[in-house]
């Protein structure tokens, strides 16, 4: 075989065995979301489709999805925008304005992002439970907000950087404020970039798990991660239909806004980790 | 460098400041202070020194957290790596369906730890689960395996649930690295007649190195915190075997024991603080901020 019809066959399997990895499990997922069995795979059992589960993790009472789902929605979207705000804010400072430290203060950010949750998730239980928001929205968006702003100055920082000073300049010889040259001249010509990462922050605030595992006591402000995790059935038969069919309606959203962004997201990946 | 400018940069930044100096340097802060203290639910709150480290000298449970943690990180980490790599260096290439495989790699990505869990859950399921249909329908072996059943089962089956879900994010970064590679260096390797192999050892990986690096030790940061799929695939066991150190300090929380928590938090924070600064050594970050 020659090197060239080689090189070609190795890509070939590369590329089947990617696929197949990533897939395969997210298959299982819908298939069993939408099988009568959760047992299909045993070669004496029929693959029987239904909409059953779906239709119950819709309308159960008792399971309270449709509340996971809306505590995760409010929460994730309450903090990819503050967080959106909050770090266009610092990456235009870091940007356009030249103020002692700079380097030592975002290169102490990108450390902070590295903290395991686990060493702060006592003291946030303790705050919180003093402020008397366990188990209310707040007491998630305001550490899902400080844990994905690092990653969102970085991204942002970079975007910010890429725009021109000469437009901002203009801006300020015009008598604006600098407040209004972030908002009315920089969002506008960075608004690809700020979208992609309220899309990131949003993203990792809709995944989290242990602050929302602490924080949250029932079903008033419980996200979907921590309710699919605690989706138990009765008399030891867990439910296999029902949370396939759960994880189905959640991951459905996020997978479709991933691939259709998938260019964003991975720039913005990158932005974060490396510099290139 | 005007004063008033100093003066507006600290206005833009004191948002973000605020934010994470409320509700994460305090809270590391508060988490080392709380680890001198007998900190337990229904008792006086009282200083006692190191005796919560003293203690998990003498704890078993302790050790064996340490263990499974630097094991599940010696294992899970170059194995996500090298199949990162793999991956990266077939989306590198230009082949039919391209945007298509490099989609599928996001989606593990983007779903929730808790999610991956669950689906890992009826994977490793003994009598209908995909693992052991797997094995049956490949001829590798016609008994069920009970793969959350046993120590080494457990812990292969919290690795490859993981690989998974992380691989992804290895394969991103890695193939930003290799897109990096300026294409006339293989084109010299190509009049050179260097083969695959050649070009891959010769060229491709001393340059890809530095991202290499990086890539190990930011996997490595986050792999010494893996929480979620382990509370979710096997909440430490059998045995203790999978006890992590960030899901052992979340139990002691849990029950009640926040100063013996803290002391373990605090460990763990320290060990991923170590590569950290490796990290942030190593990546040349803030290269490019004047």
């Amino acid at each position: 075989m020659t090197e060239e019809r080689l090189q070609k066959l190795l890509l070939t399997l590369g590329a089947f065995f990617t696929f197949l990895f990533c897939l395969s499990p997210f298959i299982y997922m819908l298939f069993t979301g939408v099988s009568l069995r959760p047992d299909f795979l045993r070669p004496d059992i029929p693959f029987v489709p239904t909409l059953s589960h779906l239709d119950a993790v819709l309308t159960s009472e008792s399971m309270h999805f449709l509340s996971f789902l809306r505590n995760s929605l409010i929460v994730s979207a309450l903090s990819a925008i503050l967080t959106v705000f909050i770090a266009s804010s610092a990456a235009y400072a870091v940007t356009r304005l030249s103020f002692p430290g700079k380097k030592f203060l975002m290169i102490a950010i990108l450390a902070i992002s590295m903290f395991p949750e686990v060493s702060i998730v006592n003291y946030l239980f303790k705050l919180m439970s003093a402020m008397g928001w366990i188990n209310t929205y707040p007491a998630l968006v305001f550490p899902y907000v400080a844990w994905t702003l690092p990653l969102s100055l970085w991204i942002l920082s970079s975007y910010f950087a890429r725009i021109p000073q000469d437009l901002d300049k203009a801006g300020l010889v015009d008598g604006c404020s600098r407040l209004r040259v972030l908002l009315k001249i920089i969002f506008p010509v960075a608004a690809p970039g700020i979208f992609s990462t309220g899309l990131l922050a949003f993203i990792l605030a809709f995944n989290e798990f242990l602050f929302a595992l602490m924080l949250t006591t029932d079903y008033s402000a419980r996200t979907i991660p921590v309710g699919i995790a605690f989706f138990q059935g009765m008399h030891g038969r867990i439910p296999w239909g029902e949370i396939m069919a759960a994880a189905t309606i959640t991951t459905i959203p996020v997978v479709i806004l991933t691939v259709i962004f998938q260019r964003r997201i991975i720039q913005g990946l990158t932005r974060g980790a490396v510099k290139e | 460098m005007s004063k008033s400018e100093v003066r507006e940069g600290l206005a833009f930044l004191m948002p973000l400041i605020l934010v994470l100096v409320i509700f994460i340097l305090l809270g590391v802060l508060f988490t080392v202070m709380d680890s001198f203290f007998r900190d337990v639910t229904y008792l006086p709150k009282k200083f006692i020194g190191l005796e919560n480290y003293a203690a998990l000298f003498g704890d078993r449970a302790f050790r064996q957290s340490i263990e499974f943690t630097f094991l599940f990180v010696l294992v899970s980490v170059p194995l996500e790596v090298f199949i990162g790599l793999v991956i990266a260096l077939v989306l590198n290439e230009s082949f039919p369906l391209r945007g298509a495989v490099r989609a599928s790699i996001l989606i593990p990505w983007a779903i929730p730890n808790a999610v991956t869990g669950r689906i890992f859950e009826l994977i490793y399921n003994y009598s209908y689960g995909g693992a052991n249909y797997l094995l049956r329908t490949l001829h590798i072996s016609s008994d069920p395996v009970h793969w959350l059943g046993d120590p080494a089962g457990a812990f292969f089956s919290l690795v490859l649930a993981d690989a998974w879900k992380t691989t992804p994010f290895a394969a991103i970064i890695l193939l930003a690295g290799l897109s990096a590679i300026p294409s006339d260096l293989y084109a010299q390797a190509r009049v050179d007649r260097a083969g695959f192999m050649q070009r891959l050892v010769k060229v491709t990986l001393p340059l890809l190195k530095p991202v290499l690096v990086v890539t190990f030790l930011f996997r490595t940061i986050q792999a010494l915190q893996i929480f979620d799929i382990i509370y979710v695939l096997t909440k430490g066991g059998p045995g203790g075997s999978t006890m992590s150190l960030s899901m052992y300090g979340y139990l002691s929380f849990s029950a009640g024991d926040f100063g013996y928590g803290s002391a373990i938090s605090v460990i763990l924070f320290l060990m991923a603080f170590g590569f950290s600064l490796g990290y942030l050594r190593l990546g040349a970050f803030g290269k490019e901020i004047s």
